[in-house]
C-alpha cells in the first residue's frame, strides 16, 4: 500500500521525496507511533516457523493424543482383578463386541450376576448396588474416545482376528483403564495398510496373554489369506 | 435449439429470456458468491480475528464424555444399533404400513413396510417427512385450558376432573347436546368406541369432515351401483389407462400401488407396454407420465367423459340401454383437438375390452365418476381391472354435508360440548359456513391437536394429540387390511390418541389406555383366547394381519340413476364460457390441506409440477396469463362470488385455458415457526356447495410483486453452451417411441445420440477389482413424486435452508428432480428426471480440488471428505451435473435439542463452509458390508438399498455392483434404453438413465407432431 509506505518513510526522516511537498492535510499519513509495531511484526513473523514446529510437536505428543489418559471412575472396578486374576473373558461383560459396532459397557445387572452373592456387602460396590436397586445408571467416564465423524466398528475388527490388546493394550493388567495407543488416523492407517502384525486366529481375539508360537508375520500373512482380511484405506471406510 | 429432445425446464428457457441466459451462463449462481447481506468488511475482520484466536484454544481440550449404560438393559437392545418396528401412519382415513427405524430409543427414519398392501415397501414424501413432525418443537406440550382471554397450561388430571361432572350428566341425558367432529379415520379402536357411543349415548352427534374429501367418488359409486363403495384399480393388467382429472400416481390413497403397477406394466424390455391417457385441467404427476395428455378446463372434463362414451356407443357399438344412448347421442366433443382425442381414445378402449381401467379424480362431480364406472362396465373391465369393496361406513353423509349440518347445529345453539378430534376446521372449513365464529360461540369445545392452531385457540380445552409414532391403535388400509400401530417412543408431551380421548367421554377416569383399547379391538379378529397372545405378537411383528382385506363385492350397474346424473352434466357446455375464469382448488403436494405446514422438509421440497418451495401461488397457463397481462410473481386480487383474496400468480405450462388453480393449505397464521405466513390462504374463496371448482373468478392486478422461491431454473445444466458443444453433447432427457423401440431398440436410441470425437482421457483409468457401485434410474418409471428427495434428506441429515436461501439457489437437497416440458406451452409433454451425483469414474470435481477433499475410492465412489474441505467450491463449479451443495451457513446453529433427535447418527453432520453431495448412501454400503463379512459371505445383489431407492414407489432407482454381471443394475446398464447423461464429456458417469418410452397412439401422434412443429421452429 503506497500510502502506508510513504507515511513510514516520512516518519523516518527521508524528507527528499518530492511527493512530500503536497499539503499534509490531503496525504494519508500514519502516525509516528505506528513505528513501534515494526519490530513487533518482525518478531511475530520470525516466530511463525517456531510456532509451526511447536504445533506439530505438540499435536503428536501424548498430551494431545491423550495416551496415558486414566480418569477416575465412579466405581473402583479393576480390570486387573476381573479380566486378569479371575480370567473372566472380555465378552462376558462386553457382550456386543462381536456383533455390533459398540462393545457395550455392561448394564448394572451384569455386575450383579456375581455380586448379588460375592462380596455383596462390600462398600466398594455400593454404587453398583444402588444403581441396581434404583434403576439409575452408573455414569462411567469414557476413556477411548474417537471423534464423532469416525465410524469404528468393533465387530468388523474382532471377527477378523484383531485382538483387543492391539488397540486397548493389556487391560488385564490395569487397575484403572488407561488409554495406551494414540488412536490417531495415522495409527489406524498403519494397521489398515499392513495388518499382519496384529492378526491372530479370530477365536483368540480376546485372549490377552496370547503369543504366537511362530513368526508373527508369517502367521499374520497366512491368517490374512485364510480370513480374507483386506482392510480398506478408502476415506469412506471410517468417515461417512 | 430444439433439434434433440427439445425439452425445456421453464418458460424462461423456452423464450430464451435474458434473465435465463444470465442464470445459465453465470459461473456461480447469483447470491452464491455474494457476501451475506449487511455484512461489512470490518465485521468480517472482527469475526475472523475472533475465530482464529478461538481456534487455538478449542483444539486443546478433549471433551470429557460419559458412558451411561442401562441398569437393566432391555432384551434385544444393543447400544447404537438400529432397530426396526412395524407401525402405521394415516392420511385421509387410510392407514399405511410403515417400518420405523429407531436408534437408542429415537425413531429417526420411516420406510414402507413390505407387507403393506398398498405401499409394498415404498413410501411417499409425506410418510418420509412424518418423523420430523414428531420432533417439531412447536408441538403443544401440555393440555391448555382457556377461560375468557386467559390461557393456562394444566395437566391431564385437570381435564379428567373437568369431565367428571360432564360424563355423569351425559349418562343422564343420553349424550344430548354433545357433538364430535372427527377427521376420516380407519381406526378400529375409534370404530369400536363409536359403536359404544351409539349404544350408550345415542343422542350424541358424530360428524366427519375432510377438507380434501374424496366423497365425490363415493357419491359417484352410489349413483352407479346403488351403494357407496371403494374402487380399486389393477393397473398391472390394464393395457389402456384413462384418467379423467385423477392424479392416480400421487394424490390417491392407492397412489404407491398405482405407481408401482403402472411402471411394472410398461417394462418394454419384457415386452410389456401400456398406454396412459390423461385429461386434466392442471398438470399433475399422472399427466406428466401420460402418453397422451389433454388440457381441458374443469367444466369441460365431465362432458369429455360423455364424448368418449358417445364414441364408444356410436362408433364402436358398445351395448347401452336406450335411455343412455339418447343422452349420449349429441354429445360429441365440440372442440376439434378434444374430438380427435376422444375418437382415438375410444378406439383404443374398444380394442382392449376388459383390459382397460378408467378413473375420475375426486375433484370431479359425482356424475363424472358415474360416467367413468359406466365406461368400465360397458368395456367389461369390472372384475378384471377394476374391483370394488364395501364402504367402511356406508351410512355416513358426505363430508361437505356433514360440516354443513354441524354448522347448523352450532348456529342453533344445540351443541353444548363439541369435541374436535384432530383437524383444523376453523381454518379449513368452507368459508360460507363462518365456522370459526360458530366455534367461538360453543360453550365447551375440546380440541385434540398436536399444535395450538387456528382451531385450538377458539376451544376451551386443547389436549395434545399423540403422533402416530407415540400411539397404539389398529387401523385399516385403503383395501381394508388391518394394520398395527405401535409406539416407538413414549409420548414426548403426554399426547393422547383420538380413541383415548373418546374413551374419556364414555368412561371418565376409568377410560382404558390406548394399548388396552387396541388389544380389545384386536379381540374381534382372533377366534380363541389361546391364540390371542400369539396373534397379537405376530401382528406387532408383521405390522399387518394377513388376509384381512375387505372382500371384493359383486356390483350391478344401475342404469336409471346413472342416466339421470349424466343427463345433468349433459347440459354443461364443454367450452369455456365468457363469464370469467374457472378456479380449481388443489391439494398441495407439500402441506396437503395445510396440516403439514410446519414441516420444514415438506415446505422445502419443490412441488412436483411448479417446483415452488415455501409458498403456493395461483397457477395459470401461459396463454391465459398473457391474456390477463399477469406474470409470475405478480400479486393479483382474485375474487369469486363476492369473496376476494390477494395471491401471487405463477405461470405454469399445461394449465388449461381460462383456468386458475389454487393450492390449499398455505397462509396459515397458527401453524408454528415454520408454517406461519408462508404463502396465501385460499380457503376464504371456497364454498361448501362448490368445494373444488368455482366459476366466475375475476382477476385484477395490484401492481405489487411477491418473491417466490421456485427451483425450476436452479442448477441448470447447459448442454449447448457453445456451437461446438452443441454438436458434441446429446440431450439430457432421452425418449424413445415404443413401436420404434420394439422394432429395433438400437436404432431407436441412435436417434438420440450424437457423434463426438473419441473419448480420450489424460488421466490413467482406475481399476476396480472388488465392487463397482452404480445406479440406474428408469425415466419411464419415475413419477416425480419427491419421495426420494425427502427420504434422502431424512437419511443424510440434510439441512433445511429456508425460503430466502432457496431463492439464492442454496437449497441442499442431494437429489433433485428436474421437471421439463416440451411442445406447446399450453399443453406440453412433461418429464421428470431425478439427478443426484453420478459418481463419475473420470470425475471433474476430483481433478480441481486443491486439498483432495473429494477423492475416488477403490470401489469407484466419489467420496467427499468433509474434514479436508476448505470450501473453495471449485468442485461445484467444475461439476457438469450441478449436484454439489455448499453449506453457506451453519444451518444447525439454532436447532432445538428436540430437533436434533431426528438426526441419523450414521451420517456426519456437516458444518459451515463444507461441500457435500450424494454419497450413494455409503453408510448403508458399509453397514451391509460389515454384516456380510461377519457372516463370511459375499454381498448379495439387492442387499444395499440407498434411501432414495428404498422409498421409490415406482422402483425407478436400482443400485448395485456393476462388476457383477448378474446384478440387476448391471443388466439395466446393458439395456438398449440405457444412456449416460453428459457421457460425451468423458466423465464416465456411474448412473445410467433408461430413456423414457412414449407409447403413442398413431392417430394422435401424427396430429401432435403437426401441432408442435411451429413451436419447435
Amino acid at each position: 500500500m503506497p500510502s502506508a509506505r510513504r507515511g513510514v518513510r516520512a516518519a523516518s526522516g527521508e524528507g527528499a521525496d518530492p511527493m512530500d511537498k503536497e499539503p499534509a492535510s490531503v496525504r494519508p499519513v500514519f502516525p509516528k507511533s505506528i513505528n513501534f509495531f515494526r519490530p513487533v511484526i518482525g518478531i511475530a513473523l520470525a516466530a511463525v516457523p517456531l510456532y509451526i514446529v511447536m504445533l506439530v510437536y505438540y499435536g503428536n505428543s501424548a498430551e494431545a493424543t491423550r495416551v496415558g489418559y486414566e480418569p477416575d471412575q465412579p466405581v473402583a472396578f479393576s480390570h486387573a482383578l476381573h479380566a486378569g486374576r479371575l480370567g473372566i473373558d472380555c465378552r462376558y461383560c462386553h457382550t456386543t463386541v462381536e456383533s455390533a459396532s459398540h462393545a457395550a459397557i455392561p448394564p448394572t445387572e451384569t455386575c450383579m450376576n456375581c455380586h448379588a452373592n460375592i462380596r455383596a456387602a462390600s462398600a466398594k460396590i455400593l454404587p453398583v448396588r444402588e444403581s441396581h436397586a434404583t434403576g439409575m445408571p452408573i455414569e462411567w467416564v469414557r476413556v477411548h474416545d474417537l471423534p464423532d465423524f469416525v465410524y469404528f466398528d468393533h465387530s468388523a475388527h474382532v471377527r477378523r482376528g484383531v485382538g483387543c490388546i492391539s488397540c486397548h493394550g493389556r487391560v488385564d493388567k490395569m487397575e484403572t483403564v488407561r488409554q495406551e495407543k494414540p488412536l490417531t488416523m495415522g495409527w489406524c492407517l498403519d494397521c489398515h495398510r499392513a495388518p499382519e502384525a496384529h492378526l491372530r486366529p479370530p477365536e483368540l481375539a480376546t485372549k490377552m496373554d496370547w503369543v504366537p508360537n511362530e513368526d508373527p508375520f508369517v502367521l499374520g500373512k497366512r491368517l490374512r489369506d485364510e480370513n480374507h482380511v483386506n482392510p480398506s484405506t478408502d476415506c469412506t471406510t471410517c468417515h461417512r | 435449439m430444439n433439434e434433440r429432445g427439445g425439452y425445456w425446464r421453464s418458460l424462461g428457457e423456452l423464450a430464451g429470456t435474458p434473465a435465463f441466459r444470465l442464470k445459465l451462463e453465470r459461473e456461480f449462481a447469483e447470491g452464491a458468491v455474494d457476501a451475506p447481506g449487511a455484512f461489512t468488511r470490518r465485521r468480517f475482520l472482527q469475526l475472523m480475528g475472533a475465530s482464529v484466536a478461538l481456534a487455538g484454544f478449542s483444539g486443546c481440550r478433549w471433551p470429557k464424555e460419559k458412558i451411561v449404560p442401562y441398569a437393566h438393559r432391555p432384551e434385544g437392545w444393543v447400544p447404537g444399533e438400529a432397530l426396526r418396528f412395524a407401525t402405521s401412519g394415516e392420511l385421509r382415513g387410510c392407514a399405511r404400513g410403515l417400518l420405523a427405524t429407531s436408534v437408542d430409543g429415537r425413531p429417526i427414519k420411516i420406510d414402507g413396510n413390505e407387507n403393506d398392501p398398498i405401499g409394498r415397501g415404498a413410501s411417499s414424501a409425506i410418510d418420509q417427512a412424518s418423523v420430523l413432525d414428531l420432533y417439531d418443537p412447536d408441538r403443544t406440550r401440555t393440555p391448555i385450558w382457556r377461560e375468557g382471554r386467559s390461557e393456562r397450561s394444566v395437566v391431564w388430571g385437570d381435564f379428567l376432573a373437568w369431565t367428571e361432572d360432564l360424563v355423569r350428566d351425559l349418562r343422564a341425558t343420553r349424550g344430548a347436546r354433545l357433538a364430535f367432529l372427527s377427521e376420516p379415520t380407519g381406526s378400529e379402536c375409534v370404530a369400536r368406541l363409536r359403536r359404544r357411543l351409539a349404544a350408550e349415548l345415542p343422542e350424541a352427534l358424530w360428524f366427519e369432515y375432510d377438507p380434501l374429501s374424496m366423497d365425490h367418488a363415493r357419491e359417484g359409486l352410489r349413483i352407479a351401483f346403488g351403494k357407496p363403495l371403494r374402487a380399486h384399480l389393477d393397473l398391472a393388467s390394464a393395457a389402456i389407462v384413462f384418467s379423467l382429472d385423477a392424479d392416480l400416481l400421487d394424490d390417491d390413497p392407492a397412489a404407491l400401488l398405482h405407481a408401482r403397477e403402472l411402471a411394472a406394466a410398461r417394462r418394454i424390455e419384457e415386452g410389456r407396454t401400456n398406454r396412459l391417457y390423461v385429461v386434466e385441467s392442471v398438470p399433475c404427476t399422472t399427466g406428466a407420465k401420460a402418453d397422451h395428455r389433454l388440457s381441458l378446463p374443469p367444466r369441460a372434463i365431465a362432458p369429455f367423459a360423455l364424448a368418449v362414451l358417445h364414441e364408444l356407443v356410436f362408433a364402436h357399438e358398445l351395448e347401452a340401454p336406450d335411455r343412455l344412448r339418447e343422452i349420449l347421442r349429441a354429445r360429441e366433443a365440440s372442440d376439434p383437438p378434444a374430438r380427435a382425442f376422444a375418437k382415438a381414445l375410444a378406439e383404443d378402449l374398444a380394442a382392449n375390452r376388459g383390459r382397460s381401467a378408467i378413473a375420475a379424480g375426486y375433484r370431479q362431480p359425482p356424475a363424472a365418476h358415474a360416467a367413468a364406472h359406466l365406461m368400465n362396465d360397458l368395456l367389461g373391465n369390472i372384475g378384471r381391472t377394476v374391483a370394488y369393496t364395501a364402504d367402511p361406513d356406508p351410512e355416513r353423509p358426505n363430508h361437505f354435508d356433514a360440516i354443513r349440518s354441524l354448522a347448523k347445529e352450532l348456529e342453533a345453539g344445540r351443541v353444548e360440548t363439541l369435541v374436535v378430534l384432530g383437524g383444523n376446521p376453523a381454518y379449513d372449513a368452507p368459508a360460507d359456513l363462518g365456522f370459526a365464529d360458530l366455534l367461538a360461540r360453543v360453550p365447551h369445545a375440546v380440541h385434540l391437536s398436536s399444535h395450538r392452531n387456528e382451531t385450538s385457540l377458539l376451544a376451551e380445552w386443547q389436549i395434545p394429540r399423540a403422533h402416530f409414532l407415540e400411539s397404539w391403535d389398529l387401523s385399516r388400509a385403503h383395501d381394508g387390511t388391518l394394520l398395527a400401530r405401535q409406539p416407538l417412543i413414549e409420548p414426548l408431551y403426554g399426547g393422547r390418541t383420538d380413541a383415548e380421548l373418546l374413551a374419556v367421554f364414555l368412561d371418565g377416569r376409568a377410560a382404558a389406555s390406548g394399548h388396552d383399547l387396541a388389544r380389545e379391538a384386536f379381540g374381534a379378529f382372533v377366534s380363541g383366547e389361546a391364540d390371542f397372545e400369539k396373534s397379537w405378537r405376530r401382528l406387532l411383528h408383521d405390522g399387518v394381519l394377513g388376509g384381512s382385506a375387505r372382500p371384493k363385492v359383486d356390483v350391478s350397474f344401475q342404469a336409471g340413476p346413472t342416466a339421470d346424473s349424466l343427463e345433468q352434466i349433459s347440459h354443461i357446455k364443454d367450452h369455456a364460457g365468457e363469464n370469467g375464469l374457472e378456479a380449481v382448488f388443489l391439494r398441495d403436494a407439500s402441506v396437503h390441506d395445510g396440516r403439514f405446514a410446519n414441516n420444514a422438509w415438506l415446505q422445502e421440497t419443490p412441488d412436483p409440477m411448479t417446483k415452488l418451495t415455501w409458498d403456493n401461488a395461483a397457477l395459470v397457463g401461459p396463454s391465459t396469463a398473457r391474456a390477463l397481462g399477469v406474470e409470475t410473481e405478480d400479486v393479483v386480487r382474485l375474487s369469486i362470488n363476492g369473496r376476494a383474496i390477494e395471491i401471487a400468480a405463477y405461470v405454469l405450462p399445461g394449465v388449461a385455458a381460462g383456468t386458475i388453480a389454487l393450492p390449499l393449505g398455505y397462509g396459515r397464521t397458527r401453524a408454528g415457526r415454520v408454517g406461519n405466513g408462508d404463502g396465501f390462504d385460499v380457503y376464504p374463496l371456497r364454498a361448501s356447495g362448490a368445494p373444488y371448482f368455482a366459476f366466475g373468478a375475476a382477476i385484477e392486478r395490484t401492481g405489487r410483486r411477491y418473491p417466490l422461491a421456485a427451483t425450476e431454473e436452479h442448477h441448470l445444466i447447459d448442454p449447448r453452451a457453445t456451437r461446438e458443444r452443441e454438436r458434441r453433447v446429446g440431450s439430457l432427457v432421452r425418449e424413445v417411441e415404443a413401436d420404434e423401440y420394439l422394432r429395433n431398440p438400437a436404432k431407436a436410441m441412435h436417434a438420440e445420440e450424437v457423434h463426438h470425437p473419441p473419448l480420450v482421457s489424460l488421466f490413467p483409468p482406475h481399476s476396480y477389482d472388488g465392487h463397482r457401485w452404480g445406479m440406474a434410474i428408469d425415466l419411464d418409471a419415475c413419477t416425480g413424486c419427491n419421495a426420494c428427495v425427502v427420504a434422502c434428506q431424512a437419511e443424510n441429515n440434510i439441512p433445511v435452508v429456508g425460503k430466502k436461501q432457496v431463492r439464492n439457489q442454496r437449497e441442499m437437497h442431494w437429489i433433485r428432480i428436474d421437471r421439463s416440458f416440451r411442445g406447446d406451452p399450453d399443453s406440453p409433454e412433461i418429464v421428470h428426471q431425478p439427478v443426484a451425483c453420478v459418481h463419475c469414474e473420470n470425475a471433474p470435481c476430483e481433478q480441481v480440488c486443491p486439498v483432495a477433499a473429494t477423492v475416488h475410492t477403490s470401489e469407484g465412489l466419489n467420496a467427499m471428505v468433509y474434514n479436508r474441505c476448505i470450501g473453495t467450491r471449485y468442485c461445484s463449479n467444475n461439476c457438469p451435473y450441478k449436484v454439489r451443495r455448499f453449506n453457506f451457513f451453519n444451518y444447525r446453529k439454532n436447532l432445538e435439542p428436540v430437533e436434533k433427535m431426528a438426526m441419523n447418527p450414521e451420517v456426519t453432520v456437516r458444518s459451515r463452509g463444507v461441500m457435500e453431495k450424494c454419497t450413494f448412501c455409503v453408510q448403508r454400503i458399509e453397514a451391509a458390508r460389515i454384516v456380510a463379512k461377519n457372516e463370511n459371505r459375499p454381498l448379495r445383489d439387492g442387499e444395499i438399498v440407498p434411501a432414495c431407492a428404498a422409498s421409490c414407489p415406482a422402483r425407478a432407482i436400482v443400485f448395485g455392483d456393476l462388476n457383477d454381471p448378474e446384478s440387476r443394475v448391471a443388466k439395466l446398464h446393458g439395456e438398449a434404453r440405457a444412456y449416460g447423461m453428459l457421457a460425451e464429456l468423458n466423465v464416465r458417469p456411474r448412473t445410467a438413465y433408461l430413456a423414457r418410452v412414449r407409447n403413442r397412439n398413431e392417430r394422435l401422434a401424427k396430429r401432435e407432431k403437426e401441432g408442435h412443429e411451429p413451436i419447435h421452429g
